[in-house]
């Protein structure tokens, strides 16, 4: 236990500087967005009211508020998101093959280590979570500053404010990311916990068997999504909706944890037994 | 005691190593010859099972490795396997933080023995202070076998002779070491026993000492022996 | 440690951040309004098996987000609330029931009220199969997926049939089952295709549980084929229920189609009530003062029809009874001071009672709710909805209820 936390502090700190930058790539597009996107907005305002004469009344009934919601649907705001996606899923390849790149190959050390080698496979997968989930925080923490910078930006008659939770329901891809009560996000990460491990087993059964192992990844990945599916498939073509919604719910989770078992223990079975240096 | 039996390792169709045995004693320092591409760092890994073997088994003091294995067995590769942007200090507080077999005074000692700078990036050693600090950590494990891949190869004359005078010292002593290398003129005063491996498999196995005294013959000579004779 | 506070730091700001956000999130969904009706006069028992639902649009500016809501005697559950309740759904208060009282024939069943019927002896079930054809979208090999449980020993018996001159069926669904003198009776809304023109009628299927064979089936009603006019046939059932009757009720609605020069159009000329019986097949136009241009259907429980219209403030309830074609005493009622006439009130009529809300609520507009008995004329219950504690009080929300069932 005490190793598996040592490596995990380990392995954040080779991602950390990938982290912070991400972070604040974050930080200063969407605030960037939020300042662009407020100026135009109040420029626009102007030219209508005192150029086009348009009474202010008038511009708040054609145009609408200025409102959160102008922000998050640009480009300004879901764009450094997506780019956070990108790099957690360009990381969950990276985590495992910088291991083996370049002249001092760190997987020997890795290997080597007198801890059962488990642990290497867990911290990592941790490690994929951790940054995620640090992402996803670090957004919650952002949107009531963004908020706050509106507010500085924008006059009150302009201004429609929006909380929080709204800000995140009104987009769904936001909502993915950030679920809006705490079992979906349990669910949610979970599932995606289940596809890392998933695409770890992949990785190392291509570390194993090179060329052969890239298409047993493929196959296992094939298999190990068929089989997660496979009640909602059987429900749907086979078995006419015989179980209630709640069971079908059960037995999926059911399905996740085999999956996500079977992946653990497998890959547990070719780092111990045919991953190669 | 480390005994490999009958190891026989393929990549795809070629085999590597067709049937290997041999075994390398506590206290002594084990010398496997071959030219390059025998298989010999194929056959330390084995060891150190970081790449799994087709057949055969090897056992150290009488177990299969195991993650425990580790702490009293180290290896020495070709190159240094720690992150290039580490210092030495935070390479050797790694090692501090996973093995309890790490001996802090002795990689004190090595760090002066060697000469080299704590603060220094490994990144920027030149080769030679590449391979010291390779052999910094393995050595400073409390370890009762360390595996040295061709530690010779490619270093300057002053590191050779730096690193030799390490076999010399207390701090090989009392350990069993298994040492690989196409060139054996370097050590070949300090090598206890010659693993001959060619075409994977073991040509010859002999106690180099004992061939000096009773035949007569250095290590190079029984080597000319077996592949010119 | 500090080596490790890197790690430590990030993970205490996910603990934080996300910790708060959902301990957030969760206090502000408590903050939502408990609406509860509160009762004015008469018996607060009435509304025991009242379930209002509807949607909450919150204060501020906030309007898009709306919250569903169901509302009953004990107060406001707010579906959305939780994942799971989303996930499993919320089916119809009789089909819960249903569920819950026959879990096992239950499963693999279209949760919709009438696809079922149900009296003392049996449960019935009926409902369309078919296939995708392999390579046109069209579909095809209609089928029937009967269930019958049988009560007193609780044995099933499921088979399927094929649909008869299911080749000429472009469409097909079931919109009511009955069992009348142990046949099972599927009336379905179908959709058929001739050599040259398609239209939609009504059709009886009669099955011989016994021998598990179609005895007889007919349309009910099919329009014939006339050029700019139109004819709708309609189903009145009794509300949301799977409870049995002899007589099936339609309205049929003819429009002439007007062709102008910019538009077409459909003007409605004749509505008409046909009464169909099970048992005898007899089918015949009701005749009868229904005034049926001024009055609508809103209710018909068997023997009833029950048509609603509005008269000045108030909205009228008359009954019709089929049996002897008379026209009973009329129920007047006014559900608020000030009637919201774009709005009207949402009625239910179940076992001779009459259950009326407003269908929005606000700071502003009230929201009534009253039951009555409409054979006596009496009201049984006037009550208001309204926001439980008086702190909670807004200034602006929306209330507005959609559906409404009586259990």
């Amino acid at each position: 236990m005490k190793k598996y936390l040592k490596l995990v502090n380990f392995e954040f700190n080779r991602v950390v500087k990938l982290f912070i930058v991400l972070l604040g790539i974050t930080l200063v597009v969407q605030v960037a967005g939020v300042i662009i996107k407020s100026k135009d907005y109040l420029n626009m305002a102007n030219e209508k009211i005192n150029e086009d004469l348009i009474p202010k009344a008038q511009f708040l009934t054609d145009y609408g508020q200025f409102s959160f919601l102008h922000i998050i649907r640009s480009l300004w705001f879901v764009g450094p998101i997506a780019l956070c996606a990108a790099g957690v899923a360009f990381y969950i390849f990276l985590i495992w093959y910088r291991d083996w790149v370049g002249k001092n190959i760190f997987v020997y050390r890795l290997l080597m280590l007198p801890t059962t080698r488990f642990n290497i496979f867990f911290a990592k997968i941790s490690n994929i979570l951790i940054m995620t989930l640090g992402l996803v925080a670090f957004q919650l923490i952002l949107l009531p500053l963004e908020a706050m910078v509106l507010k500085w930006m924008v006059p009150d008659e302009f201004r429609n404010d929006m909380g929080i939770e709204e800000m995140i329901t009104s987009i769904p891809e936001l909502n993915i990311i950030i679920p809006s009560s705490f079992v979906e996000l349990i669910l949610y990460y979970g599932a995606g916990l289940m596809a890392v491990s998933i695409l770890f087993t992949a990785i190392l059964m291509e570390r194993s068997f090179k060329w052969k192992g890239i298409i047993a990844g493929v196959i296992y990945s094939a298999i190990a999504v068929i089989v997660f599916i496979s009640p909602v498939l059987l429900q749907e073509f086979v078995l006419n909706s015989y179980f209630y919604p709640m069971e079908l719910f059960v037995i999926e989770i059911v399905m996740a944890v085999i999956v996500l078992a079977a992946s653990v223990w497998m890959s547990g079975f070719l780092l111990k037994k045919k991953v190669t240096v | 005691m480390i005994e490999v039996k009958e190891v026989e390792k393929k990549f795809g169709r070629k085999k590597i190593l067709k049937d290997v045995s041999f075994t390398a004693n506590k206290g002594e320092i084990t010398c496997l010859i071959g030219i390059n591409g025998v298989g010999k760092t194929t056959l330390l890994n084995a060891i150190m099972a970081l790449t799994p073997i087709n057949n055969g088994e090897i056992l150290i003091d009488g177990e299969p490795v195991k993650e425990k294995t580790f702490e009293k067995i180290s290896l020495i590769p070709d190159a240094l396997t720690m992150i290039p942007n580490m210092t030495i200090e935070e390479a050797m507080e790694f090692m501090n933080d996973f093995y309890t077999s790490w001996n802090r005074e002795r990689a004190e000692e090595l760090l002066g023995f060697f000469r080299l700078n704590k603060n220094d990036r490994i990144s920027s050693l030149s080769k030679g202070n590449t391979a010291k600090v390779n052999l910094l950590l393995g050595l400073a494990l409390d370890v009762d076998y360390v595996l040295m891949d061709e530690p010779f190869s490619g270093i300057d004359m002053f590191s050779r002779e730096e690193i030799a005078n390490v076999f010399t010292s207390h701090l090989i002593e009392n350990r069993g070491v298994i040492i690989t290398t196409h060139e054996v003129n370097d050590i070949e005063h300090l090598i206890d026993k010659v693993v001959l491996l060619d075409d994977g498999m073991v040509t010859k196995e002999f106690d180099a000492e004992k061939a000096r005294e009773d035949d007569g013959m250095s290590v190079i000579d029984v080597m000319r022996e077996v592949y010119q004779g | 440690m500090k080596k490790y506070w890197k790690c430590t730091a990030i993970i205490a700001v996910i603990v934080f951040s996300i910790g708060t956000f959902y301990v957030n999130s969760a206090i502000s969904a408590d903050q939502n309004p408990e609406f509860v009706m509160k009762t004015e006069s008469g018996d607060a028992k009435e509304i025991e098996p009242l379930v209002l639902e509807g949607n909450y649009q919150g204060d501020s500016s906030m309007n898009y987000v709306s919250k569903s809501l169901k509302i009953t005697e004990d107060g406001t559950d707010y579906t959305n609330r939780s994942f799971l309740d989303r996930l499993i759904g919320s089916p119809t208060p009789v089909i819960k029931e249903l569920q819950d009282e026959y879990h096992g024939f239950m499963r693999g069943k279209t949760p919709a009220v009438s696809l079922f019927f149900e009296n003392n002896q049996r449960l019935a079930y009926a409902n369309v199969e078919y296939k995708i054809g392999d390579n046109s979208l069209k579909t095809r090999d209609y089928t029937f997926d009967i269930s019958l449980l049988n009560k007193e020993d609780g044995s099933t018996d499921s088979f399927t049939m094929k649909i008869p001159d299911g080749e000429e069926l472009d469409h097909i669904f079931v919109e009511d089952v009955q069992i009348v003198d142990g046949e099972l009776n599927i009336i379905t809304e179908n959709t058929v295709r001739n050599s040259d023109n398609i239209f939609n009628e009504k059709h009886v299927y009669t099955i011989d549980i016994e021998n598990q064979e179609v005895k007889n089936h007919e349309a009910i009603h099919a329009p014939k084929g006339q050029e700019n006019s139109q004819s709708e046939i309609q189903l009145i059932e009794s509300e949301m229920s799977t409870t049995a009757h002899e007589k099936l009720l339609l309205l049929k609605t003819d429009r002439k189609i007007i062709n102008d020069s910019e538009s077409t159009r459909a003007e409605e000329i004749n509505r008409e009530l046909i009464s169909y019986n099970l048992k005898t097949k007899d089918k015949g136009k009701i005749s009868g003062d229904l005034n049926l241009n001024e009055n609508e259907i809103s209710s018909f429980d068997g023997s009833t029809v029950y048509l609603t219209k509005v008269d000045g403030q108030e909205h009228v309830i008359t009954p019709f009874h089929l049996e002897d074609r008379q026209i009973g005493t009329a129920f007047r009622f006014q559900l608020s001071d000030k009637p919201n006439i774009k709005e009207p009130p949402m009625i239910r009529i179940k076992d001779g009672k009459l259950y009326a809300t407003s269908q929005r609520m606000n700071s502003k507009i009230d929201g009534n709710v009253i039951v009555a008995d409409l054979k006596t004329g009496e009201t049984l219950y006037k009550g208001k909805l309204g926001i439980k504690d008086a702190e909670d009080e807004k200034d602006d929300y929306d209330l507005y209820i959609n559906d409404m069932f009586v259990k």
